[in-house]
């Protein structure tokens, strides 16, 4: 299939080589190594059977259930404008713009999505993507560690537990101690003490939990030490909060899946990673320049090229070739139809349905661990084991949440969800808590 | 000639420049539209909201919709013409593949969600394990890598925690052919690992001799593709497996090749332990104009335990997530490129056994034929037959004509296709690379041919500057240099070069 020889075509091309079958194309490859009755695999079907089949296996994932929860990842409105242009088949089917003059097209989106990335987080400099927020957090220590010679990462534990678990594995625990600093009452120790063995500093804004605190002053005695500090943003709050280039962080990186791309069990997404010019020849991945061709014209290139791991090799800042081109392209988009009153929209809507939800809750008597620090995710304690309100929920239609611990819950709003929903759930889960 | 193969129509748009985004912006218009607030509004009071709104650019949706089609409008794709790009397998990307992924079932599911609620999303990730386990000769595979590079490094931290719990930490050396991809070295010093360099042959195949002088007891392991980068199978694979396992060094398959021997030959038969798949490039998903992709890794049974987990596994009709007991961790926040995966799975399904026994001849006709043909006017690196790429250089004529692999590859572009791989394998003087795939038709392959040679003749009787080509396009050359000194990486940083110079 999708092979378009007739048996003319392959009578010429047989011709040409001097062949009579497929199978004297690997006269040279060891007997023992040739399939000789092919792949134990089902027979193919066709495109009309094909339907069904997929159709019937989508059905199987309760993915309409009204969703709550987030951690990085969050069920906001994702406008078909954004999703029927990031499909154009120029966007989807070219690669890497290794040749610049036949590849403006995703090399201007990728430096405007550089650009939107730097303004939106008030930074200098931001590369064309990386794989996802969490391995977005590994790359950054990388370049910190790069930067400093320190060994030492002190990070929050205010993270997503599968970010840490990526950064703990994609950093050398033989070479590098990562340090995970507890939070108190979900706010980072305003008193912690950075010393000249630090590398890193890295942090959620908000933290995992949903508290938002202002990182500025820690921000500032850390840098006092050399130490480079690293915020892990949620891009949706960009429009209503201080941004993390304000409170003076080195490198900002994003799960950006919540800004051009929708849920996807997680995958794809796009890492998002910004910093200030004095890192670019460390910062990982593609960087898109604005230059000018032999006839004056603007003319985008890829650029910063000899960090890269084709030209480099084992010297090369990271081993990422592949990124994610089409969401970065996407994030682009998305950030454009936003504009400054759209993504100030989002966030403003996400924090007062929150609100909202929160003085219901603590109306009900189910308690709101950080009501008056959390912006639009915050955690609530139940009575009952976890895992039974997200039952007790999901029978009836609604994600309740990310489990956080036997009896807490992590509670995702955003501008999408309504009143309707929000009243339903808390009678849902007044139905479990106080049986 | 008529192939229907080459981007005739490109530039659609040649001319002035398109602005950028930020150009289009007027205030006060927008695109966006949200419902009302629903809730009672409360004034909230906390340190961190802002007072100023984000600098970001206010335009309509028709000016939105304009300005990133007319974007699209300047970019070369699969679905224009032919993009013989080697080493990137651009096959044709089946339009089924794409409408199973914008399935809401799959597409709106938040990966947080519980198990008992994504039994669809499990039963595509093991159903793909399973074609991807045969195809490849393995036991077990992991979905978190999300792209080849990333299933590199996947590969690795398996060999240095397996090594370690076995005793074996002293094992530092990763073997790899001085013709391998970047990210191999790359990789394998993120990883820990000591990069040990083995020679390539006058034949083109890893020297056999040398890589038996360079292991050693503190060999961990081999990286090798298997065609090679410069598209020969490597004929001692069964020897070179021999001498890494005979000093209990692991092997590692790179996959980016593997779209040469799908239905021919498995690298688990070769004696590779680990293996990682590029679903974006064997298995016809989109590019992205650079990602997405997908880089599952498989193993053998005896490294299961290794594999980035949760994996899933099947309990009687359920689908559960395991986590093996020597994990190397995570590789990905969730579980990788789930929509990526679930194309490969859907183009899988539409060739079953039939197209996926013949997809590796296909593509290998395709390559031998389009080497037969290109040789007569560029000569190939290699003697031996080719599998799914070749490589031919261009040394000879840049001795007589001053025509280096840029230029060529340049001047393929002014006639709508893409340009081949140039300068890789390193190894390779003024090397081009072509990978036709096999979803080709012969006379698009002969319109290459036969316009290689008519750029060819051009280049030898021109008396102008090849810095000139290409000519048809919506922009010449670019002047590398100012990005890369200046850093002008951000909109406006240009302009402020321009002024302060």
């Amino acid at each position: 299939m999708y092979v378009p020889h007739s048996d003319v075509d392959l009578k010429k091309i047989f011709k040409e080589l001097s062949i009579k079958s497929l199978n004297e194309l690997f006269s040279h490859i060891p007997k023992e190594l040739i399939l000789n009755d092919g792949l134990d695999l089902p027979d193919s079907i066709s495109e009309l059977e094909a339907i069904e089949y997929f159709e019937d296996i989508s059905n199987k994932n309760k993915a309409n259930l009204i969703c709550f929860a987030g951690g990085g990842h969050y069920d906001v409105f994702l406008p078909h404008t954004v999703k029927t242009l990031t499909m154009r088949p120029e966007f989807m089917t070219s690669y890497t713009p290794y040749q610049a003059e036949i590849s403006q097209g995703v090399l201007q989106a990728l430096f405007e999505f550089q650009s939107l990335v730097c303004d939106l987080t008030e930074m200098e400099l931001a590369n064309a993507s990386l794989y996802d927020g969490a391995t977005s957090i590994a790359e950054a220590i990388s370049v910190a560690i790069n930067k400093t010679k320190r060994d030492n990462v002190v990070i929050s534990e205010g993270l997503h537990p599968n970010n840490k678990k990526v950064i703990d594995t994609l950093i050398d625990k033989n070479k590098f101690k990562l340090d995970y600093i507890e939070l108190e009452n979900y706010i980072f120790p305003e008193s912690y003490t950075f010393t000249d063995k630090d590398a890193a500093f890295v942090v959620s804004y908000p933290h995992f939990e949903g508290t938002a605190q202002d990182l500025t002053a820690l921000v500032s005695s850390a840098k006092e030490k050399g130490v480079v500090t690293i915020c892990y943003v949620d891009p949706t709050l960009l429009g209503i909060l201080k941004t993390p280039g304000n409170m003076g962080f080195d490198i900002v990186v994003a799960e950006g899946q919540s800004i051009g791309t929708p849920l996807s069990f997680g995958g794809p997404t796009v890492g998002w990673f910004a910093t200030k010019k004095e890192y670019a020849r460390l910062v990982p991945g593609r960087i898109i320049g604005e230059s000018r061709d032999s006839n004056n014209n603007k003319t985008y290139v890829m650029t910063l090229r000899a960090r890269e791991q084709d030209i480099r090799r084992e010297k090369a800042s990271s081993n990422i070739c592949t990124n994610q081109t089409l969401n970065a392209i996407g994030s682009a988009i998305h950030l454009s139809w936003l504009g400054p009153e759209g993504i100030y929209t989002m966030g403003y809507q996400a924090m007062q349905k929150a609100n909202y939800m929160k003085n219901l809750l603590t109306k009900s008597n189910i308690q709101v661990l950080n009501k008056e620090t959390s912006i639009r995710e915050f955690l609530i304690n139940v009575d009952k084991n976890v895992d039974e309100v997200i039952d007790h929920l999901g029978n009836n239609g609604y994600l309740a949440g990310i489990k956080y611990s036997d009896n807490q819950l992590l509670i995702a709003v955003t501008e999408k969800r309504t009143k309707k929903e929000i009243d339903k759930y808390v009678e849902l889960l007044n139905e479990v808590v106080n049986v | 000639m008529y192939s229907g193969g080459n981007a005739s129509s490109l530039p659609l748009v040649g001319g002035s420049s398109e602005p950028t985004i930020k150009d289009l912006s007027k205030p006060g218009r927008r695109a966006f539209n949200y419902p009302k607030l629903d809730v009672p509004e409360e004034k909230i009071e906390h340190n961190c909201i802002k007072v100023e709104k984000a600098p970001l650019p206010e335009v309509s949706e028709h000016d939105l919709v304009m300005h990133f089609s007319r974007l699209a409008h300047r970019n070369f794709a699969v679905d224009l013409g032919f993009y013989p790009l080697g080493s990137c397998t651009m096959k044709y990307n089946p339009r089924f593949a794409d409408w199973v992924a914008s399935l809401s079932g799959f597409s709106n599911l938040h990966p947080a969600t519980p198990g008992k609620y994504s039994q669809g999303s499990l039963e595509i990730l093991y159903k793909l394990e399973e074609y991807l386990k045969n195809i490849t000769g393995m036991d077990n595979a992991s979905f978190q890598p999300p792209a080849g590079a990333s299933g590199e490094l996947t590969g690795l931290l398996i060999i240095k925690e397996y090594l370690n719990n076995n005793n074996m930490s002293n094992k530092k050396n990763i073997i790899v052919p001085d013709s391998a991809h970047g990210t191999n070295p790359a990789s394998a010093k993120m990883a820990g690992f000591d990069v040990v360099e083995v020679a390539t042959d006058i034949n083109g195949l890893v020297d056999v001799d040398e890589l038996k002088k360079l292991v050693d007891e503190n060999t961990a392991g081999l990286m090798l593709t298997n065609p090679n980068t410069g598209g020969l199978f490597e004929e001692d694979i069964l020897e070179i497996s021999k001498i890494i396992h005979d000093v209990d060094g692991l092997l590692y398959y790179d996959g980016a090749n593997l779209n040469a021997i799908v239905g021919v030959s498995r690298p688990g038969d070769m004696g590779f332990d680990i293996v990682h798949s590029n679903l974006h490039k064997t298995f016809a998903t989109p590019h992205g104009g650079g990602g997405p992709g997908s880089g599952p890794v498989a193993v053998k049974e005896f490294l299961r335990e290794y594999l980035p987990g949760p994996i899933v596994i099947k309990d009687n009709d359920n689908y559960e997530w395991y986590q093996p007991k020597y994990s190397i961790g995570r590789m990905h926040g969730y579980h990788g490129n789930f929509l990526v995966a679930l194309r490969a799975l859907a183009y899988m399904m539409l060739l079953g056994k039939e197209g996926l026994d013949s997809l590796g001849s296909y593509a290998v006709l395709n390559a031998r034929y389009l080497a037969s043909k290109v040789s007569s006017t560029i000569p190939l690196a290699y003697e031996k037959p080719c599998m799914h790429e070749f490589v031919a250089t261009v040394k000879e004529l840049k001795k007589t004509n001053k025509i280096k692999a840029y230029d060529v590859g340049k001047a393929l572009l002014d006639r709508g296709f893409h340009s081949p791989t140039i300068y890789f394998p390193l190894i390779v003087e003024e090397a081009l690379m072509f990978e036709p795939t096999e979803t080709q038709t012969v006379d698009t392959l002969d319109d290459l041919a036969e316009t290689l040679s008519i750029i060819i003749n051009e280049l030898i009787n021109s008396t102008e500057s090849f810095e000139n080509y290409p000519k048809n396009l919506p922009v010449g050359r670019p002047n590398e240099l100012i990005p890369a000194k200046h850093l002008t990486v951000n909109w406006g940083d240009f302009e402020l070069l321009e002024i302060t110079e």
